[in-house]
């Protein structure tokens, strides 16, 4: 998880950086940078570029309280402004000319959110395995398993349908097994027969 | 027939599958042990650590990002009777040059008014959707590009994303007249990248 359910803030320091107190606002800072990091490095594995998107991310939120009209929860404010923005980098005509400048830093990306200090070997692998997915595919797995986006929200957010949705988690299931199993079993789900 | 693994996975989050999948998958080994692994590689995503703190504090340069976004505000209303007035001029300028630009009435004239015909956001949508699809059909962007059509291409192209920023800002299920706008907008200008990504691709055709 990102962590953004644990990193509620009270009503009262959001207010009081709506109305520009600098240290409620750095406050919010505080309680939901990690969230956001974590968010935007998962959708974005190329960390200096989750890095800047992770700060436009606060500048947008800190000037844009106004906004918030408190009726859902403060953290869910600030992902879904995290998300939108990941969201809109991967789809940027921009970001697609330079996908391969990204592809070549090496040492500017390790290929894992949690840069490297993933606890084990499998959780290593698992952070590489979904860094290798496609930009679209990682994004809905992320969303719907972790984030627990469904499939109509993503489809909106990705500017398609909840079936586009379906059909990309179900990709990039297939594809993380044949990266983390690759001499696993194929079988299940593919009609090798007419019975089991 | 083995279930498919689209139909695992709606099995695994409560989503509704035919009973004759449900029965299969019940039955079968093979099919159970697969969706045991989907199951299992979702906990294993979410049992990864988070982002590790950075190297350097960011919230200082947050601060004066964020004042430095507050400045210009205050300069633009200063400013803001000559800029409107700019606008307007920009407007009226970029009107006339659409005018003297437009191909005959039969190409350019159709989808406003068909879309006049039919305003249902639904409607809209499943064209947004048919749209998005006659793009992905066409061949890739060539890597040597004309400017006269690269240059309208990416302005579409962002025309797109910001539209599509306004109505994540609208809500997924928003259905008021500014969503129906938004989705109006949207086809339009997609209708019109899909059209200058036709006429690149003939060019890289010939």
């Amino acid at each position: 998880m990102s962590g953004f359910s644990d990193s509620d803030l009270s009503p009262d320091t959001v207010a009081m950086a709506r109305a520009g107190v600098a240290e409620a606002q750095e406050a919010v800072y505080r309680a939901f940078q990690r969230p956001v990091r974590s968010l935007a490095r998962r959708l974005v594995p190329h960390a200096p570029t989750a890095e800047d998107l992770s700060q436009d991310v606060f500048v947008e939120v800190l000037t844009s309280l106004h906004q918030y009209d408190g009726r859902g929860s403060f953290a869910g404010w600030v992902r879904s402004i995290t998300v939108r923005k990941c969201l809109m980098h991967l789809r940027s005509p921009w970001r697609r000319g330079l996908s391969w400048v990204e592809s070549l830093a090496p040492g500017e990306a390790d290929g894992t959110a949690s840069g490297g200090a993933a606890s084990g070997g499998d959780a290593l692998d698992l952070e590489r395995a979904l860094a290798r997915l496609g930009a679209t595919a990682r994004a809905v797995v992320w969303l719907h398993d972790v984030e627990g986006y469904t499939h109509a929200e993503i489809g909106a957010l990705l500017g398609g349908t909840a079936s586009f949705s379906k059909s990309q988690l179900a990709r990039a299931h297939a594809r993380l097994r044949d990266l983390l199993e690759p001499d696993g079993v194929k079988t299940p789900c593919m009609p090798v027969s007419t019975s089991c | 027939m083995h279930a498919r693994l689209d139909q695992l996975l709606s099995l695994r989050d409560g989503a509704p599958v035919s009973a004759e999948v449900r029965a299969h998958v019940d039955s079968c080994p093979a099919c159970a042990a697969s969706l045991a692994r989907a199951d299992a590689l979702r906990t294993r995503m979410r049992a990864l650590p988070p982002a590790p703190e950075p190297a350097a504090d960011g919230w200082a340069a947050v601060r004066e990002r964020v004042a430095a976004a507050r400045e210009p505000r205050r300069a633009r209303s200063r400013i803001g009777p000559f800029a409107a007035a700019a606008s307007v001029g920009a407007l009226a300028l970029f009107a006339a040059l659409r005018w003297l630009e437009s191909p005959p009435p039969a190409t350019i004239g159709s989808a406003p008014t068909v879309l006049a015909a039919s305003e249902e956001l639904d409607d809209l949508r499943a064209r947004s959707r048919a749209l998005e699809s006659a793009l992905a059909a066409l061949p890739d962007r060539p890597a040597v590009e004309r400017a006269g059509t690269s240059v309208p291409i990416e302005s579409l192209e962002a025309q797109v994303q910001w539209l599509d920023h306004q109505l994540s800002v609208a809500g997924a299920d928003g259905r008021g007249p500014e969503a129906q706008r938004l989705w109006r907008n949207r086809v339009e200008v997609m209708n019109s990248l899909v059209q200058l990504r036709y006429v690149e691709a003939q060019h890289v055709v010939y």
